[in-house]
């Protein structure tokens, strides 16, 4: 005789500790993977793209605006100076991901400790800073970033930093929201009477059962950024001796109807690396918190 | 026989309320005092001053009094008057304290073996190695089975006995001259309570610590305690020895704490639960 058995399904099952089970639901989802893949495959493009395909994106190399497979044209066409469309594309990667990555570490960095700090101490501290948090929030993004490097030279540093400094206040309260959830639960007081300093508690305490809603919140924010960047340098703020797609569909505005493939072929890896930026907070997001799954 | 600790005088305020109001009591090394009281009488307000964590946070204030504390070199120090920094030094290492929820009173995104070497880290200044074999004899001190296999557990995978245990272990992890327990064993099934509450009186007997217990169950009075304080709306209504109590209450309030415990058979002859009779307590 066989004992039925009751198949217990890997949600009901014990998973193990949380960082785990996350990263299971994260694997499971397919648009989350999709959103992996395909990062991967544009940071390795960016990365090591010129290994295989070596061309110098600035130099003239056929007659202006021929498209995809018109004469000498290579695959992606040339510009209206000549260049090479597909070279842009390979290279220009490097500058909207660099600028991306250094204002999301600046927004962590910024945001997290003003709402950490805000968060935990409360009373007047938490008062002046979220003032001061509301006054960045106020500001038109694109206007106070686009003021920023117009005050300084467009350069990949200046950029990078105007973007930050435009975009940390959402994480910041982000973080405070947490912090004002995670420091009155039991074991954050259990700390303090084992003798933890603030410093530990903040940092060693709250801080890594916070982190959750923030890489996804980080995660995000880093798609934005992109899109911030292409922005930028659309309307002439990049930095003007590197590569970057936005800057390549900004000069080729007066263009791009004699020519599809100017603005096209930059205008999707933008696409791309935003979306795949999207399904991979998407998914950290579900399997963070899989409660909210199906909303 | 000299206090451990001595509480005198101590008044504690939230705003215009008062918590706790010129309450005293001394405890001594190897005994247990119980500070027994219905909710909102201030007992646990007390423990949080004893820690002097009752400014944190809130709008509590130590208004008067002392809580004179016997320090490893003999000298009588008032824990009221300490700086921050040097109560860091004092909690979990000589005052310890274990709170109600065992379920909650654990941080969930970190083994229980590295939460208890943590505390011993922090106050003996162990390298990790000497703090992982000293988180492992304080399993064993008290009983969690197959201890090497727990200590890289997580909060969730253990019961609410387990973590009880594990946060006495944490308490004890630094030989502490005052271990204050609030309410341990309210969120616990009374056989578990049982087991807890056992454990408690053998590692006092074992470390010699002084414990403060507080509680509203006159049950784990009876268990644990040698000495009594029965708290009532900020105040001190009746002190004395544990037998003193349970025998000869003089307060028409602690007799009615100790009625209020059900009896078995106690409605024999009865159709229906009647209420009790209110004590109105004049301070």
């Amino acid at each position: 005789m066989t004992v039925p058995v009751t198949p217990v399904s890997p949600e009901q099952g014990d998973l193990g500790p949380p960082g785990r089970q996350a990263l299971r639901l994260f694997i499971r989802n397919k648009a989350a993977v999709f959103g992996l893949i395909l990062l991967v495959a544009i940071v390795f493009m960016t990365l090591f793209g010129s290994f295989f395909y070596d061309q110098d994106p600035s130099r003239i190399i056929a007659r202006p605006l021929q498209g995809p497979g018109e004469g000498d044209a290579p695959a992606f066409g040339t510009d209206y100076l000549g260049r090479d469309v597909l070279a842009g594309v390979v290279n220009g990667g490097s500058t909207s991901l660099t600028v991306a990555l250094v204002a999301v570490l600046l927004v962590a960095v910024i945001g997290v400790s003003i709402g950490a700090v805000s968060g935990y101490y409360g009373g007047w501290i938490d008062v002046a800073l979220m003032r001061v948090t509301e006054m960045f929030q106020v500001l038109p993004a694109l206007l106070f970033a686009m003021v920023i490097v117009a005050l300084f030279e467009p350069s990949t540093r200046s950029v990078s930093v105007a973007i930050g400094l435009a975009s940390w206040p959402q994480t910041a309260r982000l973080t405070r929201a947490e912090f004002l959830r995670l420091k009155n639960l039991e074991f954050v007081k259990a700390a303090r009477a084992s003798g933890a300093s603030d410093f530990r508690i903040i940092w060693g305490v709250i801080f890594p059962n916070a982190l959750p809603p923030l890489i996804v919140s980080i995660t995000l924010i880093m798609g934005a950024a992109i899109l911030f960047e292409s922005g930028l340098a659309f309307l002439g703020l990049g930095d003007p001796n590197s590569q970057s797609w936005g800057l390549m569909i900004g000069l080729s505005r007066q263009t791009f109807l004699n020519g599809w493939w100017t603005v096209t072929f930059p205008g999707m890896a933008i696409f791309a690396t935003v979306l795949s930026f999207s399904l991979i907070g998407d998914g950290l997001q579900d399997a963070f918190n899989p409660k909210l799954r199906g909303r | 026989m000299e206090p451990v600790l001595s509480v005198r005088g101590l008044t504690v305020t939230f705003g215009s309320f008062t918590a706790v109001e010129d309450v005293s009591f001394d405890i001594h090394a190897g005994q247990t005092l119980a500070v027994v009281g219905e909710s909102g009488s201030g007992k646990s307000v007390t423990a949080l001053s004893i820690m002097r964590l009752v400014e944190l946070g809130t709008r509590g204030k130590i208004e008067r009094g002392e809580i004179l504390f016997r320090a490893p070199d003999g000298e009588m120090i008032d824990l009221v008057q300490q700086p921050e920094g040097e109560m860091r030094a004092i909690r979990g290492n000589q005052i310890s304290m274990i709170f109600q929820e065992p379920l909650t009173s654990l941080n969930p995104v970190y083994s229980v073996g590295d939460q208890v070497a943590e505390a011993v880290i922090l106050h003996q200044g162990l390298d990790k190695e000497a703090a992982n074999e000293r988180v492992l004899e304080m399993f064993r001190l008290v009983r969690i089975p197959e201890a090497e296999k727990r200590m890289v557990q997580f909060p969730h995978e253990m019961s609410g006995g387990m973590r009880q245990r594990v946060m006495i272990a944490m308490a004890l992890s630094c030989d502490p001259k005052v271990l204050i327990a609030d309410e341990p064993t309210t969120a616990l099934d009374v056989t578990i309570q049982a087991q807890i509450l056992g454990l408690m009186r053998d590692l006092r007997e074992q470390t010699g610590a002084a414990v403060l217990i507080i509680t509203h169950d006159m049950g784990v009075v009876a268990e644990v305690a040698d000495d009594v304080v029965v708290m009532n709306r900020a105040n001190v209504v009746e002190r004395g020895p544990v037998t003193q109590i349970f025998e000869a209450a003089t307060e028409p309030y602690t007799r009615a704490l100790l009625a209020s415990v059900p009896r078995l058979g106690s409605m024999a002859g009865r159709d229906e639960p009647a209420p009790f009779d209110l004590v109105e307590y004049q301070p």
